[in-house]
C-alpha cells in the first residue's frame, strides 16, 4: 500500500514543482552585470526538487511493480489499514473544525469543544476523562495565554462573541 | 584583571541580580518549553520590565532568559516530540526517540548535563578567545556565509534518512519555501499568487510547529488507543544520572560539539540551530558506537545537539559585545535592550562600560549553574507530565501548538498555514522524507539566497568569487565532502523526522 502511495506523492510532488518551476520562470527578468534576480534561486530550488521527485516517482513505480504480489498477500491487513486511516482523517478533521471554530465561537468555546471531541476521535470513552479534561485544560489555557501572556485570539461572532468577552 | 572579575561577582551576586537571574532562567526555560513562544519572543515579553530596572539587573534577567529558553527547548523535545526552538530539532529525534524507549529519565539528564556543559565551556572560552573570534567572524564575507550555509545544509540532508535523494528532496523544498513572499532585494513578489498572508513570506514557527508537532500527533493517531501518554519511572537522582563512562566514552563529541556551538555562535545569523546541525551531522559522520541508533535514539546525537546548541549562546554573545552584531535574534532583542538603557553594544562599550561587559560574562557562568540546578529539581515534575491520559494530552499539545502559531502574528491565517504544512509534515514522514532538512532550509535559505547574490555583485557575476578566500573554499569542500562521504561509506541512519 505504501509503495502506491509513494507513486501518488511523488507524482503530486512532480505535478507541483513542475508548476511552481514554470511560475519562477515568469519571474526571470535582466539585470546589470553580476546581478542575479529575484527568479534564480528558486529556480534552482525548483529545478533540483523537480528532478529528485521525478527520480524518487520512478523509483517507487518500478518497485510497485515488484511488490504487487506481495500486496495482494497482505490483503488481509486492509481492515488495520482502514482503521488507521479513519483514525487520522477523523482526528486530522477535528482539528481543522478546531481551527474554523475558534474564529467562530471563539478561543474558550472552541476549545471547550475540541478537546473532547478530538480525544473521543482517538479513541478515548472514559466518561470521567471526556468530562473533566475539557473544563481543566480550557481553564488552563485561558489563564495562562488569554490572562497572563494576553494573546488577543479571536472572540467569535455574535453572541459568541458576547459570552467571550466575559472572560477577555 | 582578577579584580575586575571579583568585582563582577560581587555585583551579579546582589540579592536583586540573584533573583532578576533566577526569575529570567525560569521565565526563559518556560518560553523554551512551550512550542511556538520562542526564545526571542520569551526575551521580548519581559523587555517591557526592565524599562525602570537598574541596567545590570536588567541584564541579567534578560540573559536568563535567553539562555534558559535554549536550555528549555530540550525539555518538551525529549518528553513530546514537539521542538521549542529550532535548534531543538536534532534533539527531538535523538531524544524523544530514547524517551518512546521508556528511557526519558536518562535522556533528559544527559541533555541538561550536555547543555549546561556547552553552555560553561562556551562562556569560559568567549573569556579567553573573545578577541580571536571576533578578528575571525569579521573575515566572513557573502561568499564565506553562503559557505556556511551550504555546508550546514549539505551535512543535514546528506545524511538523513536511509535516502539521500529523499534528504535534498526535503532541502530543496524548504529552500524554495524560504523564497515565497517579497524579496529582500528586488522587493519583488514571488509565489504570493496575490495573497496578503504570504507576503511577509512563510514563518518558520508556523512551518515548524505543523511540520513537527502536529504531523507527529497525526501519525500517532494512526496507532492504536492507549490511556497515558508513557509510563515514566523516576528512581531517583542518583539512578537516573547518567554514568561519568557515558561522557568518557563520547569524550570527542564532547569537546569538538561545544567547540563547533562557539565558534558557529559567533557568526551572524548562523546562531544555535545551524550550531546543533552541524555538531549532530557530525556526531553521526564520525560515530564510533552504535552509528546504526542515529534516528533511532542516539544519546551521541543528543549530546552532540545539546552541546553545541548551548555553547552557541557563548559565541553570539560574544560577538555582540565585542562588535555590537547580533549573532541571533534573541541577541538582536539584546542590542535593544542596550539601547533602551543608553548604551551602544560594540567595542567601545568594553572601554566605557567594563563593569556591565564583565558582568554580563560572570551572569552567564552563574546563571548556566542556577538552570543545573532549576531544570535538575524539575525533571520528576516535568516527567509527570507523561502520565496524563494519552487523549488529553495530545489535544493539549495541538492547543499548545495553535497557541504558538497564533501568537506569532496574531493571524488565524498563520493557525491555517500551520495546518497545512502539518498535512505536508505527516505525508513526507509517511513516504520516509524527512523533515529535518526541510526545516534547517527553510531557517537558513533566506541567508544562503541573499549572500550567494550579494557574493555575485561583488564578483561581478563570476562563480569563482564565491571560492576565492581560503574560508569559502574550505567551507564548500566540506560540503562537497559531507555530499560525497556517505555515497562511499554507508550512510548513518538520521532516520525520517
Amino acid at each position: 500500500m505504501r509503495t502506491k502511495g509513494e507513486v501518488v506523492f511523488f507524482a503530486v510532488c512532480v505535478a507541483f514543482f513542475g508548476f511552481m518551476g514554470a511560475q519562477a520562470v515568469a519571474l526571470m527578468g535582466e539585470g546589470r552585470a553580476g546581478e542575479i534576480g529575484s527568479a534564480l534561486w528558486p529556480l534552482i530550488a525548483l529545478l533540483a526538487s523537480f528532478g529528485l521527485s521525478g527520480v524518487l516517482l520512478v523509483k517507487a513505480l518500478r518497485s510497485q511493480r515488484s511488490t504487487a504480489a506481495a500486496e495482494t498477500a497482505a490483503a488481509g491487513e486492509a481492515g488495520e489499514t482502514r482503521r488507521r486511516r479513519r483514525a487520522v482523517v477523523l482526528s486530522t478533521t477535528c482539528f481543522f473544525a478546531y481551527l474554523w471554530a475558534i474564529t467562530l465561537l471563539g478561543f474558550i468555546l472552541a476549545t471547550l469543544f475540541f478537546v473532547p471531541a478530538f480525544a473521543f476521535a482517538l479513541g478515548e470513552r472514559r466518561v470521567k476523562v471526556l468530562v473533566a479534561s475539557p473544563l481543566i485544560l480550557t481553564a488552563v489555557m485561558a489563564a495562562v495565554f488569554l490572562k497572563f501572556l494576553s494573546i488577543p485570539f479571536p472572540k467569535g461572532v455574535g453572541v459568541f462573541a458576547a459570552f467571550s468577552r466575559l472572560f477577555y | 584583571m582578577l579584580e575586575i572579575y571579583a568585582q563582577a561577582f560581587a555585583t551579579v551576586l546582589l540579592p536583586q541580580n540573584l533573583l532578576a537571574m533566577v526569575l529570567g532562567a525560569l521565565w526563559g526555560l518556560l518560553a523554551g518549553a512551550l512550542p511556538g513562544i520562542s526564545t526571542s519572543m520569551g526575551v521580548v515579553l519581559i523587555l517591557s520590565f526592565t524599562y525602570t530596572l537598574s541596567p545590570m539587573t536588567a541584564f541579567v534577567l534578560l540573559v536568563g532568559a535567553y539562555l534558559g529558553g535554549i536550555t528549555g527547548g530540550g525539555i518538551t523535545s525529549i518528553l513530546f516530540g514537539i521542538p521549542g526552538e529550532p535548534s531543538s530539532v536534532p534533539t527531538v529525534i535523538e531524544g524523544h526517540a530514547l524517551a518512546k524507549e521508556g528511557q526519558a529519565a536518562t535522556a533528559m539528564w544527559t541533555y541538561l548535563l550536555c547543555s549546561i556543559f556547552g553552555g560553561l565551556f562556551s562562556v569560559l572560552f568567549m573569556i579567553v578567545a573573545t578577541p580571536l573570534i571576533a578578528d575571525f567572524a569579521l573575515r566572513f564575507g557573502p561568499a564565506e556565509y553562503f559557505a556556511l550555509t551550504i555546508l550546514g545544509l549539505s551535512v543535514v540532508s546528506g545524511l538523513s534518512g536511509g535516502s539521500m535523494l529523499k534528504g535534498f528532496l526535503s532541502c530543496f523544498l524548504g529552500l524554495f519555501l524560504a523564497t515565497i513572499g517579497t524579496d529582500g532585494i528586488t522587493g519583488e513578489e514571488r509565489f504570493t499568487f496575490g495573497t496578503v498572508t504570504l507576503l511577509g513570506g512563510v514563518n518558520f514557527v508556523v512551518a515548524m510547529v505543523g511540520l513537527l508537532a502536529v504531523s507527529e500527533i497525526m501519525i500517532e493517531a494512526e496507532e492504536p488507543f492507549k490511556e497515558y501518554k508513557g509510563m515514566v519511572e523516576y528512581r531517583g537522582l542518583l539512578r537516573e544520572l547518567p554514568r561519568f563512562s557515558l561522557f568518557r566514552k563520547y569524550w570527542l563529541t564532547m569537546i569538538r560539539s561545544p567547540i563547533i556551538g562557539t565558534i558557529v555562535g559567533a557568526l551572524p545569523g548562523a546562531g544555535a540551530t545551524i550550531a546543533a546541525f552541524l555538531a549532530y551531522g557530525e556526531a553521526a559522520r564520525t560515530a564510533k558506537h552504535e552509528p546504526q541508533r542515529f534516528g533511532k535514539g542516539a544519546i551521541e546525537g543528543l549530546m552532540a545537539a545539546e552541546c553545541a546548541n548551548n555553547a552557541s549562546t557563548g559565541g553570539s554573545m560574544t560577538i555582540l559585545l565585542s562588535l555590537g552584531i547580533p549573532g541571533s535574534n534573541t541577541t538582536a532583542m539584546l542590542v535593544a535592550a542596550f539601547m533602551i538603557h543608553g548604551m551602544q553594544p560594540g567595542p567601545l562599550l568594553l572601554s566605557q562600560r567594563p563593569d556591565i561587559i564583565y558582568g554580563i560574562f560572570v551572569a552567564m557562568i552563574v546563571i548556566n549553574l542556577l538552570l543545573l540546578v532549576v531544570t535538575g529539581t524539575a525533571i520528576r515534575l516535568f516527567l509527570q507530565l507523561n502520565r496524563l491520559p494519552y487523549s488529553v494530552f495530545s489535544a493539549a499539545i495541538l492547543i499548545l501548538c495553535v497557541v504558538g502559531a497564533f501568537g506569532i502574528n496574531n493571524s488565524v491565517d498563520d493557525m491555517m498555514l500551520m495546518f497545512v504544512f502539518s498535512l505536508i509534515g505527516y505525508f513526507m514522514r509517511k513516504f520516509g522524507v524527512p523533515v529535518a532538512p526541510c526545516i534547517l532550509a527553510l531557517v537558513l535559505g533566506d541567508l544562503a539566497e541573499l549572500s550567494l547574490r550579494r557574493a555575485l555583485l561583488l564578483s561581478g557575476g563570476s562563480p569563482l568569487g564565491l571560492v576565492s578566500s581560503p574560508i569559502s573554499a574550505v567551507l564548500l569542500l566540506g560540503a562537497l565532502v559531507s555530499i560525497v562521504y556517505p555515497l562511499i561509506k554507508k550512510p548513518k541512519m538520521l532516520g525520517t523526522s
